[in-house]
């Protein structure tokens, strides 16, 4: 019956272009638009969960990461005419590169101060961007950048992009899956739930905290490249703290530690306000109230409510 | 040259003050009451639209003004207090952070809204006054934040070292739990030192704004830099903050002036990461209390 | 013939207070060993530098002959040293049966790929880590809550559950922190009979406790600590009897 119903949901979201086009062919690009930044936001805020929801470090540098990975892939496609099957991974690696060289460090500190180190991070990493004129072009932004070819095929058409956004939500959702359960979920979650213990077990926190950063940098660095080639754009105001409070809202209201609550979150957060046609400082005033009330009032977010509704077990 | 160095260093001790009051407030709640308050720029930003209110706005004379700012703040302070600090306060850090963040993306977008995005300029009576001492040129104003500063420190340490108040703030940074065994009155000494750090805050920014452009995203930067300066001092010892925030203000103006000043913000950060590869626990230690 | 742990000189100072001031201890192979002494004299302190939690101020930990001085937690477990923390310590979110498959995790670790993938040997392995986590459950009358959260477990549960998670790497030795604290006297006779059962099997236990009646019950040796110092050694019924012992206890 639950088997049904799944499937009946991967088909329809599978065919919504055709949905799409059908329901409403005057706004089909718009919302073809918007289905493809939920795509591409829900995969980076798993990326963002790993390390948030089941490693139990709350980093503030995910923007640093999306950013290393966007302009690595812009400048590699622009300068370089590297093709986008190689300048995925080259991005995917720049941005794990960046987080194994300052995790290190970072973890030594005490969370508090590893928190405000990660969010110096992002500052700083914002700054270069905006800054390193001869690399990024500064404010000017990184323009021109081609869409994506997969060898032989283009990646041209609005729906095309979607069903690659979607390829990639999939397989980061399966990586996710795989890395929060079995041997290696556990060892993330004792490491979350009680490192000293963790420890007298034999697990080394600092070894499993860097795996879930580093992997989770490369993921954000990966969906960077992909979203500079689906743009044609790369501006230094696409990793501002704003992105890290999008994900933040996405993660905690959606429900931290749960790849369906991760979801969730991440279609109403980026779907909604783009059908209500915000203004981004109203926004963000909104965002910011409501994490502010859910925090303080319900911290499991919409996860915990979804379970009790569906009365899931104990143990996870 | 001489006097561009030394003017540098002025500038540099005129920034870092400001950074110190906006620290030491940050270092106090972080002791006192074990709060991470991401927003606390927020009242340095909101103070100084007050300040510009008054001084601008309804023509205030300046020491006037100049009180309002924290007046308001410490107004604001308590209200923000009520309705959240004391709900977060008892959870974890992470509800804090998150907490507290959201406010700041809250207050800084309202004021985007409310008051615009373009900066505003306070430009009072001494800050286009020049002091000329033998080629070396200084703002009044500049002079007037060093010596308020070190009055206002001179006189917190008097406070949290002589008052009642004081002596109950540093025993909350010591041993929270033993407060309320011996009748420390825990709710009511958190507000205090959440005004308090509200108070300076705002006035910082009364004492810095005619300096400076006043624009709603002022804040953020400044919460990073007083962080890193609390982080880089120890976390929770307030003198520590004070020092490291004077570092902070010093090696910005200079290296802005004499290395780039486009990165000059970074340098907050890049101090903060040298002391803390260097000491984990940051300058002067794991010391217990404020 | 090596002792299995040597501590030699150890010293550990706290912001003035010396918790630990310069105490010598050899544990042999199959010892059943308690130390014992008042509040504050340095007992967990001791263990937390053995078992890599704190970094000593002086002295040397050897384990079987390896200096284990600077070690992290991590790798003092992987050698075959297994302890229980005074305050019960599980993973409150993961099951009863999920707490103790954690602690093989340690010999099992395969390279990241086997990990992703679930490959015939993988699987292998886990059912028989799951069976191994289904017996040790067994034996300290867990098996009902095997899937229940560990969170959910009253407190003698816990402590029982955390026992037996440092049983499952079949470690060589043992550190228990107060097995017999704040629980009831049935558990009490539990923990002791589980504690003998280990040293039958010829494990090497050693005993922080505060309960004399379970420490001169079944401890082959008894070691004294006061204020840091180590201040008597010997079996049981000499140690009873020891002026210095009393007045430590006692005599201030």
């Amino acid at each position: 019956m639950r088997r049904a119903g799944w499937l009946g949901l991967g088909v329809i979201v599978v065919a919504a272009p055709w949905l799409v086009a059908a329901a409403v062919p005057r706004q089909q690009r718009y919302v073809l638009h918007v289905l493809i930044f939920t795509a591409l936001f829900a995969a980076l805020a798993l990326s963002y969960d790993l390390v948030v929801g089941h490693v139990g470090s709350l980093s503030l540098a995910h923007p640093a990461f999306f950013g290393v990975g966007a302009y690595a892939a812009a400048i590699l496609a622009t300068r370089a005419g590297w093709p986008f099957l190689a300048g995925l991974p080259a991005a995917a690696l720049a941005a794990a590169g960046v987080a194994a060289l300052v995790g290190v460090p970072l973890f030594r500190l005490t969370e508090h101060a590893f928190a405000v180190g990660t969010l110096g991070l992002a500052l700083v990493a914002s700054v270069v961007a905006n800054n390193w004129v001869e690399v990024t072009r500064g404010p000017l932004c990184i323009t021109g950048i081609p869409k994506p070819t997969l060898g032989p095929l283009a990646v041209t058409t609005l729906p095309a992009f979607y069903w690659l956004a979607l390829a990639a939500l999939v397989a980061v959702g399966v990586l996710y899956r795989g890395l929060t359960t079995f041997r290696l979920g556990r060892a993330f979650h004792a490491v979350r739930d009680n490192e000293p213990l963790a420890g007298a077990a034999g697990i080394d926190p600092l070894k499993y905290r860097m795996l879930a950063f580093t992997i989770a940098a490369a993921l954000a660095g990966g969906i960077g490249a992909l979203y500079v080639h689906y743009l044609s754009v790369m501006c230094p105001e696409e990793m501002t703290v704003a992105l890290t409070v999008n994900l933040l809202v996405i993660v905690f209201l959606g429900g931290v530690g749960s790849l369906r609550g991760v979801l969730v979150g991440a279609v109403l957060f980026t779907a909604l306000p783009e059908v209500l046609r915000l203004a981004p400082t109203w926004r963000l005033v909104i965002y910011g109230g409501l994490l502010l009330l859910v925090i303080v009032r319900s911290p499991e977010g919409i996860e915990s409510l979804l379970r009790r509704v569906t009365g899931a077990r104990a143990g996870r | 040259m001489i006097s561009d160095v030394l003017e540098q260093l002025l500038h540099g001790l005129t920034l870092g003050a400001m950074y110190a009051m906006v620290a030491a407030g940050l270092a106090l709640m972080l002791g006192v009451a074990r709060l991470i308050n991401f927003a606390h720029g927020e009242f340095f930003m909101l103070g100084a639209y007050a300040f510009w209110f008054g001084y601008s706005e309804l023509g205030l004379p300046y020491a006037v003004a100049a009180l309002l700012a924290p007046a308001v703040m410490v107004i604001f302070g308590v209200a923000y207090q009520r309705g959240v600090i004391r709900a977060i306060l008892p959870r974890s850090w992470h509800v804090q952070l998150i907490a507290t963040l959201a406010t700041s993306i809250v207050l800084t977008n309202l004021a985007i809204i409310v008051l615009g995005a373009q900066p505003k300029e306070v430009p009072t009576v001494l800050s286009s006054r020049i002091l000329d001492v033998g080629g070396l040129r200084i703002a009044w104003q500049r002079l007037l934040v060093l010596a308020a500063s070190l009055l206002i420190f001179w006189g917190l340490h008097r406070f949290v070292g002589r008052t009642r108040t004081g002596r109950a703030m540093r025993a909350m940074s010591q041993n929270r739990e033993a407060c309320a065994v011996v009748g420390v009155d825990v709710q009511r000494t958190a507000m205090v030192t959440f005004a308090l750090s509200a108070a300076l805050a705002a006035t910082a920014a009364a004492l810095v704004s005619p300096l400076f452009n006043i624009f709603p995203d002022m804040g953020t930067t400044l919460t990073l830099k007083a962080f890193a300066a609390v982080v880089a001092g120890g976390f929770g010892y307030v003198n520590g903050a004070i020092a490291a925030s004077f570092l902070i203000g010093l090696t910005e103006a200079l290296a802005g002036s004499y290395v780039s000043y486009a990165y000059k913000d970074a340098i907050a950060f890049l101090i903060m990461i040298a002391v803390l590869l260097w000491r984990p626990q940051g300058l002067f230690g794991r010391r217990i209390g404020i | 013939m090596t002792a299995l742990l040597e501590v030699r000189g150890l010293v550990k100072r706290f912001l003035g207070v010396t918790a630990v001031d310069e105490v010598d201890l050899a544990v042999e192979p199959g010892e059943l060993v308690s130390l014992i002494g008042p509040n504050g004299s340095g007992k967990t302190t001791l263990f937390n530098c053995v078992t890599g939690y704190l970094a000593a101020d002086g002295g040397r930990v050897l384990f079987r002959g390896r200096d284990l001085s600077n070690a992290p937690p991590h790798r003092v477990a992987r050698l075959g040293v297994a302890r229980t923390f005074q305050q019960v310590s599980v993973f409150p979110r993961l099951s009863a049966l999920e707490n103790l498959l954690v602690f093989l995790q340690q010999l099992q670790e395969e390279h990241l790929l086997a990990r992703l993938v679930r490959t015939k040997r993988v699987r292998r392995l886990e059912a028989e880590a799951v069976e191994r986590a289904r017996r040790l459950l067994g034996l300290v009358g867990l098996s009902a809550k095997a899937d229940d959260a560990a969170g959910s477990l009253s407190y003698g549960q816990r402590k029982l559950l955390a026992f037996a998670g440092a049983l499952m790497p079949d470690p060589e030795l043992l550190l228990l922190d107060e097995p017999a604290a704040a629980v009831n006297p049935t558990m009490i006779n539990q923990m002791k009979d589980h504690i003998l059962a280990l040293h039958r099997e010829g494990k090497t236990v050693v005993l922080v406790e505060h309960n004399m009646d379970v420490v001169m019950d079944i401890s082959q040796r008894v070691v004294v600590l006061d204020h840091g110092q180590k201040i008597a050694e010997g079996p049981p019924e000499a140690i009873r009897q020891d002026p210095r012992v009393i007045e430590a206890y006692f005599g201030r």
